[in-house]
């Protein structure tokens, strides 16, 4: 009588998406979704603007958003998965049963990219969409931007998981994830190009794809139409998809290992 | 070659630990601790806090990793390979948390699929455990809403969801009020009955004789004293007897007492009555008593203060601490 280490990875998977779907948060991400997806489509007319007729362009000011998504996405449904086995002593329960810690982290990282890739894919689902209502087409760089997305999501949870196996807290590592995504990684790639760097291997830089492939502007002049033409940069395709992938690869390898390793002493 | 592997079987101590030590930085948890267990019997670990009890049983557990030693479970190592160790174990560590989100049949579920039972497995012993811990009536209430004690029982009936061949529970009846203790000694009580190996941590004396056939006694990471129930009662050592007489003692009266070959301390206790330390097993408190009465001392009581093993455990915690 005993589980193959594939079907307890499945089980893991199981509960950890009931947590989800019994949990306030996944309720939460998709009120916040809602919120976000009628913004995008009830000011322009309320404000007397007119949507944008490409559908590319039209998605574009969805895809904008799409970064801080994911971002939430791993903060809610990753930060906090394995931390929360030590702080909250559930791992009392768990851990003596005949299950490896690598078992446990893939089940759990399994939930949490299967629960943030169904958030992303309703937004994006809820973009394409309304673009087809208001332009009356879709285009396959609506799909690559999606793509691009869950590639980038997948490295976002990795990093989670990363920090979850290591800090102490659930709250510290809820924040770390946050602040790391929406300040650190930001405030590297802003000040690296000054160096004559550029910041191809920061996730939030390679995280331009998402947007880039719908609306290739390079850069933006600053409002009143004064000063000079701020460039932007973005990483190609590919390498930033290779980015997304090592960081992912690396951090999960390195959650498991210290994991594998974290005693339960409390 | 079925009896072959029988025998084999039976031959493999369900827990055989080898020099286990554990140090935290410069303090050590566990020095160097040699035990073993027979199968089918049942071992009381007991020690005050601090002692290193707990942390012998996380590392059995694979909850934490030995510093030095060894810790086997039916001859397979923890740390080497914890879920074959573990296959055949249930276990209770301190008051576990669980998914507050889940019932206490999801929770079986979950741990019943973890091991590779089968559906219809887990629903009949789900059935079957919450019974025994009296938990029917909430199986399928979140637990989010449960109390300590009854975390507690659900921590016993998942222990027990897989018929394990070796218990280990640490402080099992912690969080439970008196009703609660008395009914899960009887579950650990039934399932000694069973042939289960039980090795089991308490601080509770009385427990401990009343449900172990055998007691290790630990204290500052060491083992000092293994062996069964009813021989350690018995062993000759220092232990505290009340003695009542039909009035008060007089000084001179105390001082013949203290005269009697094997009483090593007296202290008035009470009006009439007077605490003797005395140094030997039964004999000498035989001894003593018959003294008291030949010297004339009217005696209308002789009883020991605390249970044989209280006393064992005293002597030799203290003995322990003066070191």
């Amino acid at each position: 009588m005993r589980a193959s280490a594939g079907a307890q990875v499945f089980t893991v998977t199981a509960y950890e998406i009931r947590k989800y779907l019994r949990g306030r948060r996944l309720l939460g991400m998709l009120l916040l979704l809602g919120v976000i997806v009628a913004l995008l489509l009830g000011l322009p007319p309320a404000l007397g603007l007119k949507y944008a007729t490409d559908p590319n362009e039209f998605v574009a000011s969805f895809a904008n958003f799409t970064s801080i998504l994911v971002v939430l996405a791993g903060v809610l449904f990753a930060a906090d998965a394995l931390v929360s086995e030590h702080e909250k002593r559930t791992g009392y329960f768990l851990f003596p049963n005949p299950v490896r810690r690598e078992v446990l982290v893939l089940g759990k990282l399994a939930a949490s990219l299967l629960v943030s890739a169904v958030v992303v894919s309703l937004y994006y689902g809820a973009a394409a969409v309304a673009a087809l209502v208001v332009t009356g087409s879709v285009t396959w760089d609506i799909g690559l931007s999606y793509v691009y997305a869950l590639a980038y999501m997948t490295s976002v949870v990795g990093v989670a998981f990363l920090i979850s196996s290591s800090l102490r807290t659930t709250t510290s590592a809820t924040v770390l994830t946050f602040f790391l995504f929406m300040l650190i990684f930001n405030i590297v790639q802003a000040v690296l190009p000054l160096a004559k760097v550029n910041p191809w291997f920061i996730p939030t830089a390679a995280a331009g794809i998402i947007s880039h492939v719908l609306s290739p502007t390079t850069g933006f002049r600053p409002p009143n139409g004064g000063g000079e033409f701020i460039t932007t940069y973005v990483p190609d395709v590919t390498t930033s998809l290779i980015v997304f992938t090592l960081y992912f690869i690396a951090a999960s390898l390195l959650a498991i290992l210290l994991f594998r390793r974290r005693e339960l002493s409390s | 070659m079925s009896g072959q592997l029988e025998r084999a079987h039976a031959d493999v101590a369900p827990v055989n630990l080898e020099g286990l030590g554990k140090d935290y930085g410069t303090f050590t948890a566990l020095t160097s601790l040699s035990l073993g267990m027979q199968d089918g019997t049942s071992l009381g670990f007991l020690g005050p806090n601090g002692a290193g009890k707990s942390t012998t049983i996380k590392i059995m557990t694979n909850l934490i990793r030995p510093t030095r030693g060894r810790a086997s479970l039916f001859g397979i190592d923890v740390q080497r390979d914890p879920t074959r160790a573990l296959a055949r174990v249930g276990a209770v560590i301190e008051t576990p948390e669980f998914y507050g989100y889940l019932s206490p049949l999801e929770t079986l579920a979950y741990v019943g699929r973890l091991r590779g039972m089968s559906k219809q497995e887990v629903e009949n012993r789900s059935e079957e455990v919450l019974k025994v811990v009296k938990m029917g009536a909430w199986a399928d209430h979140r637990i989010q809403e449960f109390s300590k004690g009854m975390k507690q029982r659900l921590a016993i009936a998942q222990a027990l969801l897989h018929e394990p061949d070796l218990l280990v529970f640490d402080e099992p009846t912690s969080g439970l009020d008196p009703r609660g203790m008395a009914e899960v000694r009887d579950v650990i009580k039934s399932l000694k009955g069973e042939g289960r190996t039980i090795f089991m941590s308490s601080h509770l004396l009385g427990e401990v004789q009343e449900v172990c056939d055998d007691i290790a006694l630990l204290d500052h990471g060491k083992l000092l004293v293994q062996g069964s129930v009813r021989e350690l009662s018995r062993r000759p050592g220092v232990s505290t007897y009340q003695a009542t007489f039909t009035g008060p003692l007089s000084d001179g009266e105390l001082d013949t007492l203290r005269s009697f070959a094997h009483v090593e301390q007296v202290r008035r206790a009470a009006e009439g009555a007077v605490d003797l330390r005395i140094d030997g097993g039964e004999e000498a408190q035989a001894e003593v008593l018959r003294t008291m009465i030949l010297s004339g001392l009217r005696v209308s009581g002789f009883r020991p203060l605390g249970s044989p093993l209280e006393q064992l455990y005293l002597s030799r915690i203290l003995e322990s601490d003066r070191i």
